[in-house]
């Protein structure tokens, strides 16, 4: 198993390297670069521009650029951001910890819906409930995010019991512990409500569709034939064969974790990680672009990594071993 | 099943726990002594000298103040960190007398030598700065002599009328600063990373907090020099907040929601607010018109034309005197203020606003919406439908088609494309009308030059004298025909003549005049036929007392207080 992970490690090398280069190529390729805003100025004489343009590196052949880019990132430098002066990594801290944050509660909550609705309507097909929460879930599916986000915010506005938009109110800093938790919660729930319903429709989908697969399987038949309690059918033969694509899912959800909601944020302003990416490939900030195209791809690389270990985990049919023995 | 529910009422009982915490918008606004606006970006820098978006001048425009500022009301400057200044015969120095008493948030006193020391970091090769190019006179740097602590002599290599408008930059302290500026780390200095009781200066806030895309907290400056007629103490707010809010929809809904002080309204957005007035407690208030100015240009760049040394027969239609006048009479631009600012817009006739009372030329004679004079002067020009498909022909046969272009994603300018589409098809004048990605716009302005109609817009302030980039013809923004060596036509001459005149003019009145004249040559020409400028407006609460906002900027800001 170690092996296997460590060999996986080494792959990811070069996989990085090339995802990279082709993010690297295509920055380049876009037309303009970050200064043109600059050069469309009136008070921002040309000399100006090339002064820093100069200051960044511009001008060098792309190899170069690249190498000189690989150079440091291998030394933990991910480089300057040329909009803010200021280095990637710091501006990726500052804004991360409202991601997480917003990334981890929508996942708790749509996890913590979606798979007991998920179970419910699989159990109780045809009904109306099962179409009523089939409906929902389409709704929640087709419905664009940030015009949801529109709509809570507004309705937010109109019933005053949630705040409109933003991560915490004014007097934050002079709230007690408690009333901090409070009003950070406050601050959440909508935001969570527009990222979870989208994601939660499609998860009750597919952990209805897997249980009525596998429900109409020999093993559950013979298990209910034998008298076995309805919940250990369900909990122990369907509940578990049915978890592997979750496992799967889960895993990749870290790669989306962070960049996934700039929509919503940017409406909601919760300002995070995605309008900070979403800003950078606007305006061509060269090296914040390529920091957040590496942090998502280490972290879907890595997520891929922890489903696949999961997976052997939670399916004995699924095993690395022979991947050892070749070696 | 049961469980599901069993989560589903928990999450409700939470939700409701804390809508019921939520305090009323009035009550949490008015909470203490403070202001709360809003900003569309994230400040880049807190270096004010290095800044060059909006975001960044704004984020510490309360925290640094120049020699001097504008005042909003005469449009002229007025005293800050200098009390007097005078010049001597030849106009080439200037004497500067500072402010005494005057410290730096850290306790340093503030001196001559900071001002001399600002200079220098404008005009160190290696800081690039937007102030830089505006204060090179005659291509030189300007020298700086301190005289005493509370003294300054400017000396510049001709003299120059537009100094005052443009030593409003930012002084920065030396004690501070000095060292990077001499090991060359001054572009890595004062970062959005840098800690906010690390930026230092002597302005009216101190800057105490920044929550990256949340918001920037300031305190007042306990020590502030300035005093209200009566003596009290100014800034008389002891907080500022400005949240950082990135969707202009969101601000509007937290200014209905009660979250902010005060707030810009789009067009769109002001008979909604008008209605609601009593109910938000604020009041609307009209401040005047745009201050930049908005446009259609046609490519003259011979450049763009000659192909294969064959002459392509636009230029000839682009530089036609008649063929322009006729587009200039064909605007429709009370349909424009409509379609665009849904009525609250005037139609533009100069190209400098009518707000910049001090060079705004009030003589020019408007092109009328005229459809007939229109044709009358398209037919003299030669230019008849000569096919009878609808299109114009000009002399030789080619018919009336080209392109017009301008930024995609700006609605204003895409609106005002379709309606010039409509207008000019009226005509006999076929038009393709093709929106560009900023990039490509830029490419196409400043490179290749491959264009023929472009609807663009350039934002102002009060001195003419920064637009020269523009309007020079060896300007690299003369989008008509930029980096031309020699003036290409005698009118473009005549413009930078009247540019290099009016920079030297120190009198006043006689400064006048020449921007005048610019302005009369431009409207003959067309260079830029100027379409409408937008009406704008401010929604603030009515309690708030010696607000008075203009399109320059806030009067006296320091004076705003809250009505208990």
């Amino acid at each position: 198993m170690l092996r296997f992970v460590l060999h996986r490690m080494v792959q990811m090398v070069p996989l990085l390297i090339g995802i990279t280069f082709l993010s690297f190529v295509v920055v380049d390729l876009a037309p303009g670069d970050f200064f043109d805003t600059l050069s469309m100025n009136p008070s921002i004489s040309p000399e100006m521009v090339r002064e820093m343009k100069q200051e960044f590196g511009y001008g060098q052949p792309l190899p170069v650029r690249y190498g000189r880019w690989l150079w440091r990132v291998a030394h933990l430098d991910l480089g300057m951001s040329v909009a803010y002066r200021v280095g990637v990594l710091e501006l990726i801290e500052s804004r991360a910890m409202n991601t997480v944050i917003l990334a981890v509660a929508s996942m708790i909550f749509t996890w913590a819906l979606a798979i007991p609705i998920g179970i419910v309507v699989a159990l109780r097909r045809g009904t109306l409930l099962d179409r009523s929460l089939s409906f929902v879930a389409f709704f929640g599916m087709s419905v664009p995010s940030f015009f949801l986000s529109f709509l809570l915010m507004y309705l937010a506005l109109e019933t005053g019991w949630f705040p409109v938009g933003g991560t915490t109110s004014l007097d934050y800093p002079i709230l007690s512990p408690l009333e901090k938790i409070g009003d950070r919660l406050a601050h959440l729930v909508l935001p969570v409500l527009v990222l979870g319903t989208g994601g939660m429709a499609s998860l009750m989908r597919l952990m209805r569709s897997q249980l009525l697969e596998i429900q109409s399987a020999d093993y559950v038949r013979t298990a209910r034939a034998k008298g076995v309690p309805e919940w250990i059918v369900v909990s122990k033969h369907i509940l578990r064969n049915a978890l592997n694509p979750f496992v799967t899912l889960a895993g990749y959800e870290l790669g989306t974790l962070l960049g996934g909601a700039a929509l919503v944020e940017a409406v909601m302003n919760l300002q995070g990680l995605g309008t900070l990416m979403l800003d950078a490939v606007r305006s061509l900030d060269l090296y914040l672009v390529m920091g957040s195209v590496l942090m998502s791809s280490v972290l879907l690389l890595l997520g891929n990594l922890f489903a696949d270990v999961a997976l052997t985990l939670v399916d004995p049919r699924i095993d690395f071993s022979h991947l050892e023995a070749v070696r | 099943m049961k469980r599901g529910f069993a989560l589903a009422a928990c999450v409700a009982v939470a939700l409701v726990g804390t809508a019921a915490c939520r305090k009323s918008g009035e009550e949490r606004l008015r909470r203490g002594d403070r202001l709360v606006t809003a900003t569309i970006s994230d400040p880049k820098t807190f270096n004010p000298l290095l800044s060059v978006d909006a975001a960044s001048t704004e984020a510490v425009g309360d925290v640094f103040e120049g020699l001097v500022r504008l005042n909003p009301k005469t449009k002229l400057p007025e005293p800050v960190l200098a009390t007097l200044w005078e010049h001597d015969e030849a106009g080439t120095t200037w004497t500067f007398h500072l402010r005494e008493g005057v410290t730096w948030h850290d306790g340093a006193p503030f001196t001559a030598d900071d001002v001399a020391f600002s200079f220098d970091a404008v005009f160190d090769p290696r800081v690039p700065n937007s102030a830089k190019h505006v204060l090179m006179v005659g291509g030189q740097p300007m020298r700086t002599e301190v005289v005493d602590p509370h003294t300054i002599k400017v000396m510049m290599a001709e003299p120059f009328a537009p100094l005052l408008n443009s030593v409003g930059f930012d002084i920065l302290p030396k004690h501070l600063l000095g060292q990077a500026l001499k090991d060359g780390t001054f572009t890595q200095t004062w970062g959005i990373d840098t800690p906010p009781e690390k930026i230092v200066g002597t302005g009216s806030y101190r800057l105490v907090r920044y929550v990256p895309a949340q918001l920037l907290q300031y305190a007042r400056n306990p020590t502030y020099w300035m005093r209200d007629e009566a003596g009290g103490a100014l800034p008389r707010l002891a907080e500022r907040t400005t949240l950082i809010v990135p969707d202009q929809n969101t601000m509007y809904l937290k200014f209905l929601d009660r979250q902010l002080h005060m707030y810009s309204p789009r067009p769109e957005e002001i008979d909604d607010l008008r209605a609601r007035t009593e109910e938000l407690e604020i009041a609307l208030d009209k401040i005047g018109l745009d201050t930049g100015m908005l446009f259609v240009s046609f490519n003259r760049n011979p450049a763009h034309y000659v192909k294969d040394g064959k002459a392509d027969p636009r230029l000839a239609w682009f530089t036609d005197s008649k063929f322009v006048r006729a587009v200039a009479h064909s605007l429709d631009k009370r349909s424009m203020i409509q379609n665009t600012y849904f009525g609250y817009g005037e139609p533009a006739v100069s190209a400098i606003s009518p707000e910049n009372t001090a060079f705004y030329n009030p003589n020019l004679t408007p092109y009328e919406y005229d459809l007939d004079t229109a044709r009358r002067l398209l037919d003299e020009g030669g230019y008849r439908d000569r096919d009878g498909d609808g299109v114009r022909e000009d002399a030789q046969g080619h018919p009336l088609e080209f392109e017009l272009s301008t930024n995609a994603g700006n609605q204003v300018r895409e609106r005002l494309c379709s309606i010039l589409k409509e207008d000019w098809t009226k005509l006999g004048i076929k038009v393709n009308y093709r929106p560009l990605d900023f990039a490509t716009l830029v490419e196409k302005l400043s490179t290749n030059f491959d264009w023929d109609a472009m609807v663009m817009g350039f934002t102002g302030g009060v001195e003419p004298h920064a637009s020269s980039n523009l309007l020079r013809s060896s300007g690299n923004l003369h989008m008509w025909q930029p980096n031309q060596r020699t003036p290409a036509t005698p009118w473009e001459a005549e413009i930078d003549r009247e540019l290099a005149a009016g920079a030297r003019e120190l009198d006043p009145q006689k400064r006048v005049t020449h921007y005048w004249k610019i302005q009369e040559i431009l409207h003959r020409e067309l260079p830029m036929i100027q379409l409408v400028r937008q009406q704008r407006f401010i929604a603030a609460k009515s309690y708030l007392v010696d607000f008075v906002p203009t399109v320059w900027g806030v009067y006296q800001p320091e004076r705003i207080a809250i009505r208990p």
